[in-house]
């Protein structure tokens, strides 16, 4: 059994619509286009009647099929009339037809090309870049005030967000960090022993974790765990109106939402980063007492005549900057999330692959930096 | 003297897309305005704007008669002269209720811990809330979001309450006892208010006067008291939604 439309032209101006059979949306139904253009070619017909003739049980889809017949039509001029139709059918198709359309859609985004998409890039990253400095104009303020002691932040909330960032985080930068130094000192033997040198694991894994490793594992880890998250918290706020709310109670969203995380990721960054770099050392340690002949004293002295406090103070100054960095990406794409759940995970998605990039491309420049400096 | 709040020719758009052209209309001190329209025609929108959260021109939202953007750059707009009441009641989820009350008053107060607290039960028990102020926004219903939203928004008594459709979402009952509240408010603390609504019901019931924001036109084609312009007015759309649209 399926629902089903038979088209009679009765006169030159007059033509009918035998509705009959069981519509329902799981059948295989008439489709209403055939009708629409036959009634059209003939092109003289003024009027059409709609009738049922053993019509069964029928839901949406017969009154989308009359729907789409009425549209049609009326664009054409030509009278449909189908009182003899069930009464609901008639009333529903009623309401479908008296709906208001949405005449233009807001700020759609459009459905374009290469070309148009490739400028949407362009004006994208601008868009990003201008709102990011005005961003950091609005937190360069705002960190003035709070030096200056005119705002003050609340505690309680400070404090949960640094136990967050950093004690919380803690597992996770162990377990990465102690693999990294594994990793590293497990190739570096694999190349070192072939020309007996295998001591220098030490060195390798020492300077490594120090200058460079430390700050960069920490600093992806940070983006993925704690960019992310204030992102994620900052626009639920926003979408949510709490951020408006704020607003209109008098509390400045920089001094309420972004000082206390910055402040918290800054501060705690270092102290991550430091950690890392002894896990990752005691990583290196683990590996070479499995694959060298090396005693614990020996690649402890080893490491110890290798790095310098240099090195060591080039993996806290990344890391103090790559703690701000974080810190103002995940709360600047947070602010500036639309208000839809959709939304929520753009932004969070955003934070994450940008600062990621940005604290790679720091580092690149931090390493052309030091080096001109001789550090 | 005044009026209390003065929108002259404010036209609103997302990007290029407009939502209402040349709305004007002013409150009068001690008002009960209302914000009337179909869904989707942009009564939030034009409160963000009287809220000044969107971009605004010069002179084209005034309180007691000076431009807007000078009243947030004073410093004493937000928090003591208006107080708002979001659609969703846009409680800070990390804080509890008393706490989400509390805070206006720690931060624009000087008063000390005890008498805050006495203050956030008292607004907590105006809005029936009496007893819940340990909870947290996820551990209420909807409707009870609101009313905290309420006490909050009226925790420093300012001089003006901002409503984004107060009743929606309650029941008829704590409904009424919520336009009774707004009643009181204004008769005896002499505080204005402009509320959107769509509740017949409550326009009738407390509306000193309305605007109607006419979807189709995209401007605000009536504004007056409610009784009066289902009487009088020619506009077919405003007595359609004055008369629930029997007409
Ligand atoms: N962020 C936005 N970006 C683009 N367009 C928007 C945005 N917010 C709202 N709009 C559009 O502006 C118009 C007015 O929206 P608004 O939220 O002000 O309606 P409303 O009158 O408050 O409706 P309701 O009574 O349902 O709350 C709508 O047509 C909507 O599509
Ligand atoms: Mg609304």
């Amino acid at each position: 059994m399926t629902g089903s439309a038979a088209l009679k032209i009765k006169t030159a101006h007059t033509a009918e619509i035998i509705i009959s059979g069981t519509w329902k949306l799981r059948g295989r139904n008439d489709r209403p286009s055939a009708h629409i253009k036959k009634i059209l070619a003939k092109g003289s017909i003024a009027s059409v009647h709609i009738k049922a003739n053993n019509l069964g049980a029928w839901d949406s889809s017969l009154i989308n099929f009359l729907v789409k017949i009425f549209e049609a039509l009326d664009a054409k001029n030509i009278s449909v009339r189908m009182d003899e139709m069930p009464v609901g059918a008639c009333r529903l198709v009623q309401l479908a037809r008296t709906s208001e359309d949405a005449k233009v859609r807001p700020n759609g985004r459009a459905r374009t090309g290469t070309v148009d998409f490739i400028k949407n890039i362009g004006t994208h990253c601008r868009d990003g870049a201008e709102q990011f400095a005005f961003f950091c104009g609005d937190l360069w303020r705002g960190t003035r005030d709070f030096i200056r002691g005119k705002t003050r932040i609340r505690e309680e909330e400070f404090a949960v967000i640094l136990q967050d960032v950093g004690v919380r985080a803690l597992p996770i930068v162990t377990l990465i960090s102690f693999l990294v130094g594994l990793i590293i000192s497990f190739i570096s033997i694999l190349q070192l022993s072939k020309f007996g040198a295998s001591i220098y694991v030490a060195d390798l894994v020492g300077i490594a974790m120090m200058r460079e490793m430390g700050c960069l594992m920490t600093g992806v880890i940070m983006s993925g765990r704690t960019g992310a998250a204030f992102a994620a918290n900052i626009g639920a706020m926003v979408a949510n109106d709490e951020v408006d709310a704020l607003q209109t109670a008098g509390f400045s969203k920089v001094h309420f939402l972004v000082i206390p995380r910055v402040l918290a990721l800054t501060m705690m960054m270092p102290l991550l980063c430091v950690f890392s770099s002894f896990v990752g050392v005691f990583g290196g340690l683990c590996s070479s007492m499995f694959m060298t002949k090396l005693t614990i004293t020996q690649y402890c002295t080893q490491t110890a005549n290798a790095v310098c406090i240099g090195d060591f103070c080039v993996g806290i100054v990344k890391s103090v900057f790559f703690g701000l960095l974080i810190a103002s990406i995940g709360c600047s794409r947070g602010l500036r999330c639309g208000r839809s759940a959709e939304a929520v995970g753009l932004a969070t998605t955003s934070a994450v692959v940008v600062s990621i990039t940005a604290i790679i491309a720091a580092d690149a420049l931090f390493a052309v930096i030091f080096s001109m400096l001789n550090i | 003297m005044a009026p209390k709040i003065e929108v002259c020719d404010l036209s609103m758009s997302y990007g290029s897309y407009v939502v209402m052209r040349n709305v004007s209309f002013a409150v009068q001190r001690g008002e009960i305005f209302l914000i009337v329209g179909r869904s989707g025609c942009g009564k939030s929108t034009l409160l963000r704007h009287l809220l000044g959260l969107r971009r605004i021109g010069r002179r084209k939202v005034l309180y007691d008669g000076r431009d807007i953007n000078q009243e947030i750059s004073g410093g004493d707009f937000y928090g003591k002269k208006i107080g708002v009441l979001y659609q969703s009641g846009a409680l800070w989820s990390s804080m509890t209720l008393a706490e989400n009350v509390a805070l206006p008053l720690e931060m624009h107060t000087a008063m000390e811990q005890d008498e805050i607290d006495e203050i956030v039960s008292l607004k907590l028990a105006l809005v029936g809330l009496r007893g819940f102020g340990d909870f947290y926004p996820s551990e209420v219903s909807g409707g009870m979001k609101k009313r905290a939203g309420l006490a909050r928004a009226m925790a420093l008594d300012p001089e003006i309450l901002f409503f984004d459709e107060p009743s929606a979402g309650l029941d008829p009952v704590s409904a009424r006892r919520l336009d009774d509240l707004i009643l009181e408010l204004r008769d005896s603390l002499g505080i204005t208010i402009v509320a959107v609504t769509h509740e017949l019901a409550s326009i009738f019931a407390i509306g000193t006067r309305m605007v109607y924001l006419d979807a189709e036109s995209k401007t605000a084609t009536a504004v007056g008291a409610p009784g009066e312009l289902l009487e009088t007015s020619k506009d077919k759309n405003v007595v359609a939604f004055l008369s629930r649209g029997e007409t």
